[in-house]
């Protein structure tokens, strides 16, 4: 028998979510699982729920998941392989307990220091169950990355704003291009190394009677511009504890 | 084998009415225990979706009056319940080409899901 430890137990908003519908199968859930739940910390009711939903996803799919964590504000999170992107959808979607037929939002996140640097960020929404779940997974600047339109069609305009903004590859998209951008942009702007004035500037001309693309040039050469992005923004939070709670099964310490 | 009064609409858009649900849900049931049946013994996702499949099939069969086995099994309209059957037979299809039981694919790299990201 699986013995699940929930290590790190951190500061936590103790939202108490009142007059929402519980799920009957996150209640069986848990149910389930207590006899292997080993909690350090006292949980509320609504993040045990979690746990058990998240326990019960892992359990389903242990090629793919990496990880499961609750976040300060009680959402959960799993972390998965980018091998794993389209199992783990489909399964999301179209299995009786889970139901996340809407795809609420996706999105990228950029940390140059990894060695894969962009995460990718999906949230979805159950409707029948009233939940929410948010599953993150990476890759670098030349891997792509399995597009997830065959599942869920929102996935198309999201999916071509990550391939504008951080040059993420999706294959097996009907139509990736620039979304955001003008006509014959260079670059890609969310990326922390694109610099803050970007590359070229834009401005109408009045002999040429139209809008002309030049490349930048600052009008005070002694003046040391700081054209890179400030990176660290939050100086004072660099030793503090992480803002979420790790779930670390025990069968899968083993591995 | 039947509704108890007439049954006009499902009220959602694009959902029709089932003309005989206890007879495509019965078969949709027993497409998808037949396809976990394909899935190794100690697979977890069979061992859940076969509960929760056998337990609706039996509540079908047993009940009489669509309106009750929609309350028995209490996750919506019989139309809903139909259309759930049909994605689960697709993802229990494809999971037998996934095959999800597997040990983990790759592990992550040790700064991958550090955060903040300096440390």
């Amino acid at each position: 028998m699986s013995i699940r430890i929930i290590t790190r137990a951190i500061q936590r908003l103790s939202t108490v979510r009142t007059g929402t519908r519980t799920p009957t199968y996150f209640k069986l859930m848990t149910r389930a699982e207590s006899t292997t739940v080993v909690p350090k910390q006292k949980f509320d009711s609504v993040t045990e729920q979690y746990l058990g939903f998240g326990n019960f996803v892992a359990e389903c799919l242990p090629k793919y998941i990496q990880k499961i964590q609750i976040s300060s504000k009680n959402e959960l999170e799993l972390l998965i392989a980018p091998e794993g992107v389209l199992p783990v959808f489909h399964f999301l979607k179209n299995q009786t307990n889970c139901q996340f037929a809407n795809l609420s939002d996706l999105c990228a996140v950029d940390v140059p220091q990894r060695s894969n640097r962009f995460e990718i960020v999906y949230n979805l929404l159950s409707l029948r169950f009233n939940t929410r779940i948010r599953v993150k997974t990476y890759t670098d600047e030349l891997t792509p990355i399995d597009s997830i339109t065959s599942i869920y069609e929102a996935a198309n305009w999201y999916e071509r704003e990550i391939w504008d903004m951080f040059g993420v590859f999706f294959t097996n998209h009907p139509d990736l291009r620039r979304i955001l951008t003008d006509y014959g942009f260079e670059g890609h702007p969310f990326r922390k190394d694109f610099p803050l004035s970007g590359y070229v500037e834009v401005r109408y001309d009045d002999e040429k009677k139209r809008v002309v693309v030049e490349p930048l040039e600052m009008s005070q050469e002694f003046r040391r511009f700081e054209l890179s992005t400030p990176w660290e923004q939050f100086p004072n939070f660099r030793s503090a504890s992480p803002t979420t709670e790790e779930v670390v099964s025990a069968d899968k310490e083993k591995k | 084998m039947s509704y108890k009064y007439l049954k006009q609409t499902t009220g959602l858009t694009r959902l029709n009415v089932a003309k005989s649900p206890h007879y495509t849900l019965g078969v949709l049931y027993g497409k998808i225990l037949r396809t976990l049946r394909k899935m190794p013994e100690d697979a977890a996702y069979r061992k859940y979706t076969e509960q929760i499949i056998s337990n609706r099939a039996k509540i079908v069969q047993e009940t009489v009056a669509v309106e009750d086995f929609e309350k028995k099994i209490d996750c919506g309209q019989a139309e809903e319940l139909i259309v759930q059957a049909e994605n689960e037979l697709v993802l229990s299809r494809q999971m037998l080409a996934f095959k999800p039981w597997e040990s983990l694919i790759a592990k992550p790299s040790a700064d991958q899901w550090s955060w903040p990201p300096s440390k």
